[in-house]
């Protein structure tokens, strides 16, 4: 009895209990998955070095929060396993040192790096692809910053669309038929056709602030 | 007949629905691909009147999203996260108006005479050879103005790859696209800013929409109705964008339907109608792709991948060993998933992504088969295929002579990505590990959107759903003209021979509608 009482309490304390409040902006993750999305976005791009900006300063948290909430139910409930997985999962791959097997967010910088990379290079192949998935999902929300896009040398291209006839024809999504702008004449509209100056000006959105 | 707002056809978008509807058509066709837009145009072109039935919206230049994953949840089934079960493979299929052709790379290559002889041996096929195909190829051609990639929009990130085939002697072809005037903008996988790939959405459905018929966006066909050996035409229910929450609903009745919903859509609207179509009990198996990945070469100076056709060049060399090579660009975001490690060593490696070019090769498969299912009583596939340890080790070949070709290119060092070899390889020499290896599958990280097979043509009814004419066995109105249909992988990137393939059952079908 007492035994099952303590386990529950430990297992209410390990699942629950010590998160940092959840940031109301975000509508999707819990404070929990708030937490390890943190966590793990600074040990895949820790802060400083070559590339400066930190996996949190890039927004990272934002920008998953903003993609699970695009997708569908059942692709959400994954996203939130694979989290809480890889939270959890120091009880059977702890983390180096004698107090490994506290949940990922408890662990130090260094121990989250090392349980990360334990995945990662992991003979068994399930473990390798549990860790590209979240590699996967923290890559893409960090190269969602224009500033890191930039530092690589890679944020798109300023580019003027051209009309064309099936600009007359759909409307943007989820408007109707009367929103449609543009006119027959916009066709004619001289648009540069010429292949893109790699150094050209970039896309409004990726520009350096002024 | 300038002003398409004066064309005798119509699209209905999601805003447009305020009430269930019921049309009449002579023909039905179900999704707006590379394969539906093709049968519609042409049906309508025939004078048949035509209802083109789209899940997904039309997508305008405002509603593209530049950002890689962002892109995916809007424009891809599952947000992009969809997989296999067995060997999990990641794949992708689209969901919009002109399907996959929105956010594919436009290659259009034909197959082979050689594989088209091997299906016709393999699916006792009598009328489906190169020759027979030529002529359809051609009008799409044609219509699509489907031309090699221009140098000078190749970017030097693919004239690379050339460069590096032409020092060892291996063919190297400029790809041949359904492009018109390309940039150059690397782009093609979040949507053609330049408007420049003639993704069906302007292509065929503008043309169909000019000859008569009309376009239903944003509607979910959840059934094929029939009566006997007739299908009656479809029934559905509208669905939101994105989220697919569904509206009002409707039905279209036709003297022939075509279901043209994709590879894995298409045998589950046939499995929840009844087990349409599937007297053979092969509707919904043989899954098979073109699994593939991709090595990624840093190279001495900048190579500025930013500037490039996307697909711009291809190796044809190795067809008849089962690979395929190509050049590859995606948003950065999602081509620095492959990127191994983590903290500072992949900061700096993530740097390196300005001086390097991406190829990649893909399998045409002769044992990894699967089968695609609904999952509970949903339009939402369980698929499950497994990559046969053969077919692996050839796909390491291909990964092999990919290393071959950067280091003739001038590469200072590649990224295999291979589990058990190193990270980076900065030799021939040390590459070496990729030829003498026999990779297994679980070594290699592969993706896929290249699929075949689920309603697969075969001259024996018992052994196939459709005919020749892609009508199916059991039905006498009832026609798959999407990638399904082919017995097995077309040693090429599939589209155009989708579409030359519902080219001719279009024209087939028109003659008794
Ligand atoms: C990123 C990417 C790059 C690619 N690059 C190339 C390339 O360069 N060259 C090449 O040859 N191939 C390429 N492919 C593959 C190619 O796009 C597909 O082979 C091709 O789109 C298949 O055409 P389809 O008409 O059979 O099916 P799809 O293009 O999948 O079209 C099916 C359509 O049906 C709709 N639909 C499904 N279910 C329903 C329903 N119940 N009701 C209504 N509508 C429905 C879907 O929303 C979709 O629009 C690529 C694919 C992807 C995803
Ligand atoms: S490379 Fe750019 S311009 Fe060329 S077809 Fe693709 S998206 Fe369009």
């Amino acid at each position: 009895m007492l035994v099952g009482i303590a386990l529950a309490v430990w297992a209410l304390v390990r699942l629950a209990l010590g998160y940092p409040r959840r940031d109301p902006a975000l509508r999707q993750l819990s404070a929990r998955d708030q937490a390890f999305v943190r966590a793990a976005a600074d040990a895949v791009f820790p802060p400083g070095g070559a590339l400066a900006i930190s996996g949190a300063e890039a927004g990272t948290l934002a920008h998953v929060d903003r993609y699970v909430a695009s997708l569908s139910p059942r692709s959400r409930v994954l996203i939130r396993l694979l989290f809480f997985l890889l939270e959890h999962a120091t009880l059977f791959f702890p983390a180096p040192g004698w107090d490994g097997f506290r949940r990922f967010t408890s662990l130090t910088p260094a121990q989250r790096a090392a349980v990360l990379e334990g995945w990662g290079r992991s003979p068994l192949a399930v473990r390798r692809t549990v860790f590209q998935s979240l590699r996967a999902v923290l890559t893409m929300a960090y190269f969602a910053n224009p500033t890191v896009l930039r530092a690589m040398g890679l944020a798109p291209l300023a580019i003027e669309s051209p009309v064309v006839d099936a600009d007359l024809l759909y409307p943007p999504i989820g408007q109707p038929r009367s929103a449609v702008r543009a006119t027959p004449a916009d066709r004619e509209r001289c648009v540069p056709r010429t292949p893109l100056d790699p150094h050209g000006p970039l896309d409004p959105a990726y520009r350096e602030p002024a | 007949m300038n002003d398409p707002r004066a064309w005798p056809g119509s699209v209905r978008v999601f805003a447009d629905y305020d009430r269930d509807f019921r049309l009449d058509a002579d023909v039905v066709v179900v999704g707006s691909g590379p394969c539906g837009a093709v049968a519609a145009y042409e049906l309508a072109a025939a004078g048949k009147s035509v209802v083109l039935c789209e899940e997904g919206p039309p997508f305008t230049p405002a509603d593209y999203e530049i950002d890689g994953a962002l892109s995916m949840s809007r424009t891809m089934r599952e947000g992009g996260l969809r997989f296999t079960s067995g060997t999990v493979l990641p794949t992708m299929q689209a969901i919009a108006l002109g399907g996959g052709s929105l956010v594919n790379s436009a290659m259009c290559n034909r197959t082979p005479d050689f594989r088209f002889q091997e299906w016709a041996e393999e699916a006792e096929l009598s009328r489906t050879s190169r020759a027979e195909l030529e002529p359809h190829y051609d009008a799409i051609a044609e219509f699509l103005g489907i031309a090699a990639t221009p140098d000078e929009v190749q970017g030097r990130r693919n004239l690379l790859f050339r460069d590096g085939c032409k020092a060892l002697g291996y063919s190297a072809e400029s790809c041949p696209r359904n492009v018109v005037g390309c940039r150059g903008s690397g782009e093609c996988f979040t949507g053609c800013r330049p408007r420049a790939k003639q993704s069906m959405d302007i292509s065929y459905v503008p043309a169909a929409i000019r000859l008569g018929a009309q376009v239903l966006t944003s509607v979910r066909v959840e059934r094929i109705l029939a009566s006997g050996r007739r299908a009656t035409g479809v029934e559905g229910r509208v669905a939101a964008p994105f989220t697919g929450a569904p509206g009002p609903s409707f039905r279209v009745d036709a003297k022939a339907v075509v279901l043209a919903a994709g590879v894995v859509a298409t045998p589950l609207l046939l499995q929840r109608s009844g087990d349409l179509a599937n007297a053979s009990g092969q509707v919904g198996e043989h899954l098979q792709f073109h699994p593939g990945t991709s090595v990624l070469g840093v190279f001495p100076d900048p190579v500025e991948p930013v500037f490039g056709a996307t697909q711009g060049y291809q190796s044809l060399h190795f067809l008849r060993e089962g690979f395929k090579l190509e050049t590859l660009w995606a948003p950065p975001g999602v081509l620095a998933v492959r990127m191994p490690g983590l903290g500072h060593p992949l900061k700096q490696a993530l740097l390196d992504m300005r001086f390097a070019s991406v190829f990649d090769g893909i399998v045409s498969c002769r044992r990894s088969e699967g089968r695609v299912r609904e999952r509970g009583r949903s339009l939402h596939p369980a698929m499950r295929w497994t990559f046969h340890p053969d077919d692996a080790a050839v796909l390491g070949r291909a990964i092999w002579h990919m290393a071959e070709i950067f280091f003739a290119a001038g590469a200072r060092k590649i990224l295999p990505g291979v589990a058990g070899v190193p990270d980076e390889l900065h030799s021939l020499a040390e590459a070496e590990v990729l030829r003498t290896r026999r990779l297994r599958p679980s070594d290699i990280v592969v993706a896929s959107t290249h699929v075949f097979g689920t309603t697969r043509m075969h001259g024996d009814a018992r052994r196939g759903v459709v005919d020749e004419d892609l009508k199916a066995h059991d039905m006498d109105n009832l026609y798959v003209v999407d990638t399904g249909v082919f017995p097995r992988s077309p040693a090429v990137n599939p589209m155009f021979t989708g579409m030359a393939l519902a080219r001719r059952s279009a024209l087939a079908l028109a003659g008794r509608v």
